[in-house]
């Protein structure tokens, strides 16, 4: 279906340029005809943006820090390597296994793993369209949770966690499973 | 749960580290302490008159095989620089035409341009020179301590880097907000909110920042989505009784963030591009399903998991059921 994707490739790419600049035409203007003082209330909103940064910085660091330590010390490929016979078994190829680790821990650390990936099987293998579909099955759920939870300072983040990551795993499973729908495996 | 998680991350880390450092040393695979033969080309007699010599080194590859047990067809020939004879130091800059182990080496030794070592012995007549290269050691664990450092920078920088962004969009939102945008998207997807966020009353801000939220995530704007996420963190942490304690709204506000439910996904497709893929875009189908099946999960997930007793004891609306009861 080369040409639907194409289609959306375009529509993408029209949607990223026009988006902004008509959310910031469509609220400010609605602000103007409903008779906010539109400057005034910006600003007042703006002031909060210092404040909520600078609070996440103690639970980001905290993250990456951990997860820093993670990447460095190559225990990707150790557990990489304990898992993959059981993955092997569902049918996801052991290549992809570091990226399924990955995504969920870092962005930066899961698109270098594809890029790389895609280099070496080619971006239309069986493994170049599974590691990008996994790519975009899911979020980096450790930052967004160290985010989210730190801008309100919550420490006790109860079920926040084992949830995401049950999405991750079930998003990466169906990642494998629609590729291998799609290359009729 | 993030307690666990966050200390196994480091512990692992730690502990792999010095696992695979522990067995650099027993399998030795830069050759560490191995005095390594050349012949110095163009060598003559009292060519250390000056205090260093400069020239080409040539290592024979039956040599170079002996010490890494590397197939080797042809002899290693490096631009090289002594000083001070026996006892004296070498010193090879990396050049490309190096051998990838000397490179390896390189890049995970104290300089990341050059090799240095110690020079056993240097026969002033025939030019011939032994050398031990400086041993390389604990490659992992001071990878790790790298790492530690430069991610607790990185996260300032991202979280000082938020600022900017954060204040445009919370401006945004707020002019959104008194012209009554916000109020109608909530109103408009009231029958859904509801349904997810039953703790929060229908018509609060925080779900029209939720909705703000999950829109520019849908549409792939991941800078305007997370200044729209953080507030409706904090209009969710106006009706949470329990200060730092994450509320049930709050957690499946974050299992739908995480799923990470993207219309297209523009990252993915420009690096395939990149990669030169003749249907970069096929992709775009199969994200969705995936990422689709996360949410679902996600959302189902969070829903099971609150009702679990060892979730439930801190469920802060739980606490306020109890104060008003008692």
């Amino acid at each position: 279906m080369p040409p639907l994707g194409d289609f959306f490739r375009s529509v993408i790419e029209i949607i990223s340029i026009v988006a902004i600049p008509l959310i910031l035409l469509l609220f400010l203007g609605w602000g103007m005809v409903r008779k906010v003082k539109v400057y005034e209330v910006f600003v007042e909103g703006a002031k909060d943006g210092f404040t909520v940064a600078v609070r996440i910085i103690p639970y980001l660091v905290a993250m990456l820090m951990a997860i820093g330590v993670f990447r460095a010390s190559g225990a990707l490929d150790v557990l990489s390597s304990v898992i993959a016979p059981l993955t092997n078994f569902i049918g996801m190829p052991a290549e992809a296994l570091p990226m399924a680790f990955m995504r969920p821990l870092s962005g930066s650390g899961s698109l270098g793993i594809m890029t790389e990936l895609m280099k070496v099987h080619g971006p239309d293998s069986f493994i170049g369209v599974l590691v990008s579909t996994m790519y975009g099955s899911t979020e980096t759920t450790f930052y967004v949770l160290a985010v989210y939870f730190g801008a309100v300072n919550i420490r006790n983040t109860r079920h926040a966690l084992p949830a995401g990551l049950i999405a991750d795993v079930i998003g990466m499973l169906a990642a494998v499973v629609i590729t291998r729908v799609y290359f009729g495996i | 749960m993030l307690n666990y998680v966050w200390i196994a991350l480091i512990v692992l880390g730690i502990l792999v580290a010095v696992g695979n450092d522990v067995r650099d040393e027993i399998v030795n695979p830069y050759a560490n302490g191995v005095p390594i033969q050349g012949r110095l080309e163009g060598w003559e007699e009292g060519g250390l008159a000056m205090r260093s010599w400069e020239g080409m080194l040539v290592i024979p590859a039956a040599v170079f095989h002996e010490v890494y047990g590397a197939g080797r067809e042809e002899d290693v020939r490096v631009r090289v620089r002594i000083a001070g004879g026996s006892g004296g130091t070498i010193t090879l800059p990396v050049t490309p035409e190096m051998p990838e182990i000397w490179k390896t080496r390189a890049a995970r030794g104290q300089n990341a341009d050059r090799l240095s070592g110690t020079v056993r012995s240097l026969d002033a007549k025939s030019g011939s020179v032994t050398f031990v290269f400086e041993p390389i050691r604990f490659v992992k664990l001071r990878a790790v301590v790298k790492a530690a450092l430069d991610y607790a920078a990185t996260a300032v920088t991202i979280a000082l880097g938020l600022i900017g962004i954060m204040a445009l969009w919370l401006g945004v939102m707020k002019v959104a907000e008194e012209a009554g945008a916000v109020r109608l998207l909530t109103k408009l997807l009231g029958p859904i909110t509801r349904r997810l966020f039953p703790e929060v009353p229908p018509d609060h801000p925080a779900v029209g920042a939720m909705i703000m939220n999950i829109s520019a995530n849908l549409l792939g704007l991941s800078n305007a989505a997370t200044p729209f996420g953080l507030k409706a963190m904090e209009e969710l942490n106006k009706l949470n009784p329990k200060a730092g304690t994450a509320t049930n709204a709050m957690c499946t506000f974050l299992a739908i963030n995480t799923s990470g439910l993207v219309l297209i996904p523009a990252t993915a497709i420009a690096v395939r591009v990149a990669a030169g893929s003749a249907n970069p875009g096929v992709i775009i189908g199969t994200s969705i399903f995936g990422a689709g099946c996360a949410t679902i999960a996600g959302i189902l997930a969070v829903k099971l998991l609150q009702r679990m007793p060892r979730f439930r004891k801190d469920d802060p609306d739980n606490e306020r059921k109890d104060a008003s009861l008692g």
